[in-house]
């Protein structure tokens, strides 16, 4: 059984990601971390982050991806529980598709910690750490305005349909853009969260909108690709705001490119997350609310030079 | 038995496409537009705005003098000892009062502000939201009785710091022009998240004096 459960564990890893687990002597038993592929900076943030504290709690792990795919993320559940996984930390696959996976991790007795996105039932995991990425946006936006001088044109690019933040962090634009008249928004379009997309989708709007100000974007790898754009055309007056507080992001602030962002604390979420697995293993509670909201910060030029993985150095 | 279990979840990783069939949640009725939160959000500031909102103002606001004495003494101590901090930390929500004379202000930003000065040195030491826009979600955060879990998602949990912020500065009734040098006299909540940002209240009570 010791022999095969090593077999099998060694298996899914590489199959999943190509990391191994790592088997601690006097293990406090297996933690599993599922995030969305490391393509985005952010989730291998995210995962670093649990993995580190997690073994320096003493547990063993086990980091999958789910790719943003509900049934592939119910697989993985299925295999956590099939291991007997003490937790899981979770950075989850969609906000009504995951409660069936994390309901039933629960009646088999697993807890589930959830970070940056969170769900649409409360009482199902333990915690639901989430970045504010209302909030977040709401600062971006007021320093897009602000750099905007309160009007002109602009273009939006929106993320990923399917992902729930896309929607809030529009939403969250728009709560404070909309309240200035003389902003006009021209353009409005998903480049679903991808830089080569974003690039594309700039080019064809610039055309269009030879008068455009600024661009605000969904998220960092947008804003890079919105910038080459821009600066392919020649039109690096035009303001550019992300959001993500990405290391590329910081480096075009630095250097004069691309004017702000807003930072989710990914790396520090996650060892929250980790911390409150442990605790809640340990006493039986992590005494503290469910649903945690972790606020971003703006990040500009001011502040730019700070910033190192989804961290900001105090 | 435990074999063959093995077997198969084995071959799930390896080939990545053995289907489990998912039970899915019973369909929660959402509707993808905000009217429904709204509705709800809207119910909620009516239930509790007057009957929690400012009875816990009234009661807990502290001088705004001691207040800024303890933030330049350090954000922290004074957070623990006169503010709030949501579950997930950030910054500290204070709930203030206090009286000062304008000294300067936006009147015109969609954001508008007065500068206030509070300790009679001729420099503004405060600035209160007079909106439409306004910044921040203080409001919210400084009333106990608001928790995140309650609500279904962080749209409807920001709706319900701007309706409170619209709830409280809608009725603001104030004089067009400048008002430099005139008393004010407010009550109100502010965030902040490190010591010498600026101070940004929105306010629950704001009366304007003659100045002298």
């Amino acid at each position: 059984m010791n022999i095969n459960r090593r077999v099998l564990l060694g298996v899914l890893a590489v199959g999943a990601t190509g990391v191994v687990p790592a088997f601690a002597q006097e293990s406090k038993g297996l933690i599993v971390i599922i995030t969305p592929s490391h393509d985005n900076p952010f989730f291998k943030a995210e995962a670093d982050g649990a993995d580190a504290r997690a073994r320096e709690l003493g547990y063993e792990t086990l980091v999958l991806v789910h790719d943003d795919d509900p049934n592939k993320q119910s697989e993985l559940f299925d295999t956590a529980i099939a291991q007997g996984a003490k937790a899981i930390i979770l950075d989850n696959a969609g906000a009504d598709a995951s409660v069936a996976p994390i309901q039933r991790a629960k009646d088999a007795g697993i807890p589930s910690f959830l970070i940056d996105r969170e769900i649409t039932q409360s009482g199902v995991a333990v915690s639901q750490i989430v970045s504010n990425n209302y909030q977040g946006a709401q600062l971006g936006a007021e320093e897009f305005v602000r750099l905007m001088g309160e009007s002109g044109e602009y273009a939006e690019l929106v993320g990923k349909e399917s992902d729930t933040n896309a929607g809030i962090r529009s939403s969250g634009y728009h709560d404070i853009i909309d309240q200035y008249p003389d902003l006009r928004m021209v353009a409005q379009q998903t480049a679903n969260w991808s830089q080569t997309e974003a690039y594309t989708v700039m080019e064809s709007i610039l055309q269009a909108n030879p008068g455009i100000k600024g661009v605000i974007s969904g998220n960092d790898t947008m804003a890079m690709g919105a910038y080459a754009a821009l600066e392919a055309a020649g039109r690096t007056d035009v303001v550019v705001v992300g959001f993500d507080g990405s290391n590329d992001v910081r480096d075009s602030i630095l250097a004069g490119g691309i004017k702000a962002t807003v930072l989710q604390p990914a790396f520090a979420q996650a060892q929250m997350a980790v911390d409150q697995a442990d605790a809640y293993l340990t006493n039986g509670s992590t005494g503290l609310e469910e649903k945690q909201l972790m606020d971003c910060a703006l990040i500009n030029a001011d502040n730019a030079a700070q910033l190192e993985t989804f961290a900001l150095a105090s | 038995m435990t074999r063959i279990l093995l077997a198969c979840l084995a071959a799930t990783a390896l080939l990545g496409g053995c289907k489990i069939v998912q039970k899915l949640p019973e369909a929660v009725a959402q509707g993808d537009g905000a009217a429904a939160p709204a509705d709800r959000v809207a119910q909620v500031v009516r239930d509790t705005y007057e009957s929690q909102v400012l009875p816990e103002i009234a009661g807990k606001a502290v001088e705004i003098g001691t207040l800024r004495t303890a933030i330049a003494q350090g954000l922290e101590a004074a957070g623990a000892t006169h503010g709030v901090q949501a579950t997930g930390g950030g910054g500290w929500n204070f709930l203030a009062r206090g009286e000062g004379t304008v000294v300067g202000g936006d009147r015109e930003s969609r954001a508008a502000v007065l500068d206030v000065d509070v300790d009679a040195d001729g420099t503004g030491d405060l600035q209160i939201q007079l909106g439409p826009v306004v910044k921040g979600t203080a409001l919210r955060d400084a009333s106990p009785f608001y928790e995140f879990t309650d609500f279904k998602d962080q749209i409807e949990f920001a709706g319900l710091a701007r309706a409170l912020n619209t709830r409280a500065t809608e009725g603001l009734t104030l004089p067009e022009g400048d008002l430099a040098g005139r008393s004010v006299a407010f009550e109100g909540a502010f965030a902040l998240r490190s010591a010498t940002e600026a101070i940004q209240l929105v306010p629950t009570r704001l009366a304007l004096e003659e100045a002298e």
